[in-house]
């Protein structure tokens, strides 16, 4: 298909304004710690842009949208944007250049990152969470999203609908969150607080 | 005279409208990183561009940069108070759009950029002094470069110089003039060797947050249509940025802690490096871009703060200006005509003379910028005087200038 610009013009906005949420879930988290804890915070989701913004380049893209490999996941075949450009593609948004799609995409792994971080403030090593950061969009994310929103996927495949991200970006962040929580309240009768504040949202 | 496009129209308008917003960001990352009793009249010297720009642009600045020719030098008088400039489209501009989008989104990149100046001379400048540069500045330094990179019969265009949004024109010229302006004010008192402890680090990032959204208008509004080319200045924005702001953040890591201040300051370095060059490399060119521009300007900071003792209070001059230059000699490296037919092929693609061309841009903006400022500066210093009084300075510019503090109650 050709490209729309109308459709062009209205991805690439949805992308910018996916992206200012992360700067968004910044602030709306940092305001709710301490104040001896507030840039870790801000910290924790602003690097997302950087991390995820860049891996999701490398290989992200590829494992989550790239050819189906048995319903599980996506192919090598997008590897660093390789065959991803200008036009559009013949699968996902077809009439929008495919470099749009990939990055509105990018924006979505960017802020489910950096919503779990809402779950372990004020207690987790910086250089911790970016590992587990880097690991979590890699065997998590990307799968889940090839599940439910890439072609192929075996979700998507059993019917299920998921327009904007309930499951791919929502449901994966509360158990994530939750998990880590109950890792780290054991012996900390004060974290009682997040947990119940996580289990609310 | 080609018909309007609605949706290039809607993508030029909200592109507009990202690049305004840019200016507000700005403010608050600029605000939050000085002193506690400066941030009111930081915020201020940012602000008031969009309303002291936004009129002279109207009034005078689209027709001297974008009107006809004259010499190759700057443009005519033909758009003045926009005249002539309505609802259709521009023959030569923009050709898509309406040619009073095309203005408006114009009017943000110069408001914008006479913004960014005020980076290097917070704390100390008088605020009259000032507005009267920002006036001045943007008169004989931005309409005159606008005209020759981005003006039809511009010398520079001429040339073949590229600048796809604003490497040259943005952002080699507010940084080289911060600093040409800060070696004319002077450091502040108590530099280096008092602490001058950022107020509002969350506002900085707020600020830089702005920035990086509304960059999005500034490279990918820049394609002037909604199509494959702003997709691609889309993802080398983002990439980049994103490269920067973890190249940066594991360089204050080696040496300290990895903070959110280097991060942030990051992502920016890295969006003023692709700015030149997102039309026209591939997003894998943005990575090593990105990366570049952290550790090129990061020892820049280092250099000039440091060693050679410069107060270019904000870093204006290493992340915008060594950012612009080294964005400007990566679109003669990186360029590729398979991503821009209308662009060109750079050094990796064969074309070595591309790198020579931007090479003369980038000195003959940089050169002109420092010297006019000097003398625009030195006008200034001698005629109202370009800095406050001793006692002013020591209460802060948000009481001495403009009667106002942010903060109120007693300080604790």
């Amino acid at each position: 298909m050709s490209t729309n610009s109308g459709d062009t013009a209205w991805l690439l906005m949805s992308s910018a304004l996916v992206m200012l949420m992360t700067p968004g879930l910044a602030l709306f988290y940092g305001g709710m710690v301490r104040r001896k804890n507030i840039l870790s915070t801000i910290m924790m989701s602003f690097v997302c842009l950087g991390l995820v913004g860049l891996l999701w380049v490398l290989y992200g893209y590829s494992l989550a949208f790239g050819a189906d490999k048995g319903g599980f996941i996506g192919g090598l075949n997008y590897i660093g944007l390789n065959n991803v450009g200008q036009a559009p593609s013949s699968v996902y948004a077809t009439t929008v250049p495919h470099l749009a799609f990939m990055v509105f995409q990018a924006m979505f792994a960017v802020i489910t990152v950096a919503l779990f971080t809402g779950a372990i403030v004020e207690r987790i090593k910086f250089s911790a969470l970016l590992v587990f950061a880097t690991l979590w969009l890699t065997i998590i994310y990307l799968p889940v999203a090839h599940w439910v929103w890439g072609s192929g996927g075996w979700l998507a495949k059993l019917g299920v609908l998921d327009f904007a991200g309930g499951t791919a970006g929502k449901a994966q962040g509360l158990p994530s969150g939750f998990h880590g929580c109950q890792q780290h309240t054991y012996g900390h009768p004060r974290r009682r607080d997040s947990l119940v504040r996580v289990v609310r949202v | 005279m080609m018909p309007i496009n609605g949706a290039d129209t809607v993508w030029i308008l909200i592109s507009a409208a990202l690049v305004m917003l840019m200016t507000p960001g700005l403010a608050l990352f600029y605000g939050g990183m000085v002193r506690r009793k400066n941030i009111l009249s930081t915020l201020m010297m940012s602000f008031v561009c969009l309303g002291l720009v936004g009129l002279l642009w109207v009034l005078y600045g689209y027709s001297l940069a974008f009107g006809a020719d004259k010499g190759g030098f700057i443009g005519g008088l033909n758009f003045i108070g926009l005249n002539n400039v309505g609802q259709t489209p521009s023959p030569i501009y923009a050709t898509t759009v309406p040619q009073l989008a095309f203005m408006i989104y114009q009017a943000m990149f110069a408001v914008i950029t006479v913004a960014l100046i005020t980076g290097s001379i917070v704390e100390r400048m008088k605020f009259s002094a000032l507005f009267v540069f920002s006036a001045l500045w943007m008169t004989v330094v931005y309409l005159p470069v606008a005209h020759w990179v981005w003006g039809s019969g511009g010398w520079l265009a001429k040339l073949g110089v590229l600048d796809f949004a604003g490497g040259s024109v943005v952002h080699i010229n507010a940084g080289v003039s911060a600093l040409a302006l800060a070696l004319l004010l002077g450091k502040r008192r108590g530099f280096p060797t008092d602490a001058m402890e950022p107020n509002n680090i969350p506002l900085v990032v707020l600020g830089a947050g702005l920035l990086w959204f509304g960059w999005f208008g500034f490279n990918a509004g820049s394609a002037q249509t909604a199509g494959g080319l702003a997709a691609n200045a889309f993802v080398t924005t983002n990439t980049a940025a994103a490269a920067a702001a973890l190249t940066w953040m594991i360089i204050s890591w080696i040496y300290r802690r990895p903070t959110i201040l280097g991060t942030v300051t990051g992502a920016v370095a890295g969006l003023a490096t692709v700015t030149p060059a997102a039309g026209y490399v591939t997003p894998l060119a943005a990575i090593a871009i990105g990366v570049a521009a952290s550790i090129v300007c990061y020892y820049s900071m280092l250099l000039f703060k440091t060693k050679l003792g410069f107060d270019d209070s904000l870093d204006v001059f290493a992340v915008h200006g060594i950012g612009g230059v080294l964005g400007m000699l990566f679109v003669g490296v990186f360029a590729s005509l398979a991503v821009n037919p209308a662009g060109a092929n750079g050094l990796i693609a064969g074309n070595g003379a591309q790198l020579l061309k931007q090479l003369i841009g980038v000195l003959c903006v940089g050169a002109y910028a420092f010297v006019v400022t000097m003398i625009l500066g030195k006008l200034i210093d001698i005629t109202i005087g370009l800095r406050v009084g001793q006692s002013e300075e020591t209460v802060g510019l948000d009481i001495s200038q403009h009667g106002e503090r942010a903060y109120g109650g007693l300080l604790r």
